[in-house]
């Protein structure tokens, strides 16, 4: 009986409910119009601001750079290259540093900061140690890393690794000692080794956490690719920022940072999606306005 | 005739229990460094298929009893044992109920019922199989894929039973695990609780506060002294017939005077936890 009545009443109530879908649907849609009305109405606010403010004084161009020579850059690079190459090479070079140092760091970074979270003794010895390292300026090291290792891709790439390691490990430090002691209790009496617990309990509790510093960790990556070109290097974005500062070109330093930009950005727009993957068991976010 | 033979069994049978506690004594040293006494000269039994409810007020180490059979924590003093071995680890054929949810939010109900089997090494199709049976078993049909966060606070309730009961432990600890949910749900997952209990027949210790649970599911029912240093104050068979509905045994005769008998022991040591409370706060407060 019921089984037979219970669709009847969900298909009673779908026909008032599309209606009523449908005002909110519309409703929320032209919301999102004007809040990106309003988005555009900023730029361009920012742009034209700026222009004005330089137009006609030959000096502030040199200076400040200006939108409209930003613009004639990005167009020069991407159709005739640049003075070291095609402008796809560079962004080539400085996201393969920045990609692979931001792939071994955050791994490294997850491995010790699990391993330390989870054997007491580890994170005893190691502590001051640690503690040292973090305190340290670490970006000085990529002088190190240029003397040591010479202009190529590989200072650039542990430089890399140096930046992002720290924020994944304190991270995935932090998440695993925040792991609920009645989860681990649980998977232990049902039989779960110390492994087991590990990969079934810890490792996914402390996702959360650990994907939040990817967010973070991306953007130094990048940094560190940057910075290893600016102290010694023969290609990719640094090495053009370097060569457009040295020779008074302000928009090809804007234009340099535009495509940095969009680079992180996208990196962003796929760690978002990663995190939505990983964390489908997650019940939905408080409401409210994401950035 | 007294053959030897009968002597053996009469010795064997009834004289291993299930759980063993003699003396047991357990301390903590607080985070301020101070050292609590929780429990004190605690002597318990369980026989095997036996379900025995611990009550007491709150604070008299009913918890903590739990957490020595099961392992989880050692005690200070006294001797603890299950099926006649001293507890050392986490001893085999042991299930756990907790207060607060202990499913694993990232599985899926299908996965987290299948977690033991699965710890344990039994081939996935297998363990999904198994799983199934159980989820079916505790009324969750249909609800395979769900994560914990969209099941309701009995639903989630009935996972982390199936999750225990797949592993057909011979000891089942409860640890107030119906204490979350409203009087309705509490009294329907009791009454699931019986008949499942009475499909393998576990020993199951079962812990809490409220009185009646405890008449309408037990066997026997043992009231705790007020804690710090809590011990067995005394303990009571319970002879209402089985099987029980839960919602309406409260309504026999028997029950009632049952429940007279228990409340007159708990009565004082509720009145003497709670003292203790009142004259922490208004310690505090002076």
């Amino acid at each position: 009986m019921s089984a037979v009545t219970v669709p009847r009443r969900i298909a009673d109530d779908t026909v008032s409910v599309s209606q009523a879908e449908h005002t909110y649907r519309s409703r929320a849609r032209w919301h999102r119009v004007r809040v990106h009305l309003a988005q555009f109405a900023v730029l361009f606010v920012v742009l034209a601001g700026w222009q004005l403010y330089v137009a006609g004084d030959p000096l502030k161009i040199i200076l400040y750079g200006d939108p409209s020579g930003i613009y004639t850059q990005l167009k020069v690079w991407i159709t005739d290259g640049t003075s070291i190459g095609s402008l796809g090479d560079q962004i080539k070079v400085t996201l393969e540093e920045a990609v692979i140092g931001f792939v071994i760091g955050t791994v490294l970074g997850v491995v010790c900061g699990v391993a330390l979270g989870r054997i007491r003794i580890l994170a005893e010895v190691f502590s001051p140690y640690i503690k040292v390292l973090n305190s340290i300026p670490r970006i000085v090291l990529g002088s190190v890393f240029v003397l040591a290792f010479g202009l190529g891709i590989e200072s650039k790439i542990l430089l890399v690794i140096v930046l992002v390691f720290f924020g994944v490990f304190f991270n995935a430090f932090q998440g695993v000692r925040e792991v609920d002691r009645n989860l681990i209790a649980n998977a232990t009496i049902l039989g779960g080794s110390r492994w087991q617990v590990t990969r079934h309990v810890v490792l996914p509790s402390a996702f959360t956490w650990i994907i939040a510093s990817l967010h973070v960790s991306f953007g130094f990556a990048l940094i560190g690719a940057i910075v290893g070109e600016f102290l010694g290097g023969t290609e990719g974005l640094g090495e053009l920022i370097k060569i457009a500062q040295g020779s008074f070109n302000a928009n090809g330093v804007w234009a340099a940072m535009v495509i940095m930009g969009v680079v992180a950005l996208t990196a962003e727009w796929g760690i978002t999606r990663l995190e939505r993957r990983l964390l489908r068991w997650r019940p939905p976010q408080l409401a409210g306005p994401e950035l | 005739m007294e053959t030897p033979r009968q002597l053996l069994q009469d010795q064997s049978r009834p004289t291993v229990p299930a759980i063993e506690l003699a003396a047991v004594t357990k301390r903590f040293t607080t985070p301020g460094g101070a050292r609590y006494t929780a429990l004190m000269d605690l002597s318990l039994d369980v026989a095997p298929g036996e379900f025995c409810a611990v009550v007491g007020p709150t604070g008299c180490g009913k918890s903590t009893t739990l957490t020595l059979v099961s392992g989880l924590e050692r005690a200070s003093s006294g001797s603890v044992k299950v099926h006649g071995e001293e507890v050392k680890g986490i001893p085999p054929g042991i299930g756990f109920m907790f207060q607060t949810d202990a499913v694993l939010p990232w599985k899926s109900v299908l996965d987290n019922v299948a977690t033991g089997p699965r710890f344990r090494g039994v081939p996935k199709k297998k363990a999904n199989d198994a799983a199934r049976d159980w989820v079916r078993r505790v009324g969750l049909a249909g609800f395979e894929d769900r994560f914990p966060h969209q099941l309701s606070g009995g639903m989630r309730k009935r996972v982390a039973l199936a999750q225990s009961l797949i592993n057909e432990p011979k000891i089942l600890l409860m640890d107030e695990p119906f204490g979350a949910l409203d009087v309705q749900t509490r009294a329907i997952m009791s009454n699931e609780l019986l008949q499942l209990w009475d499909l393998t027949r576990p020993s199951v210790v079962f812990v809490t506060h409220d009185l009646e649970e405890a008449i309408a599911l037990a066997d026997k029912v043992v009231v705790l002294t007020a804690g710090p240093g809590g011990t067995v104050k005394a303990s009571f068979d319970i002879d209402l017939p089985r099987p029980r509905v839960v919602q309406e045994i409260r309504f026999e005769a028997h029950f009632v005077d049952l429940y007279q008998q228990i409340w007159e022991a708990l009565k004082s040591e509720v009145d003497v936890a709670y003292a203790q409370t009142t004259q922490a706060g208004r310690g505090a407060d002076s």
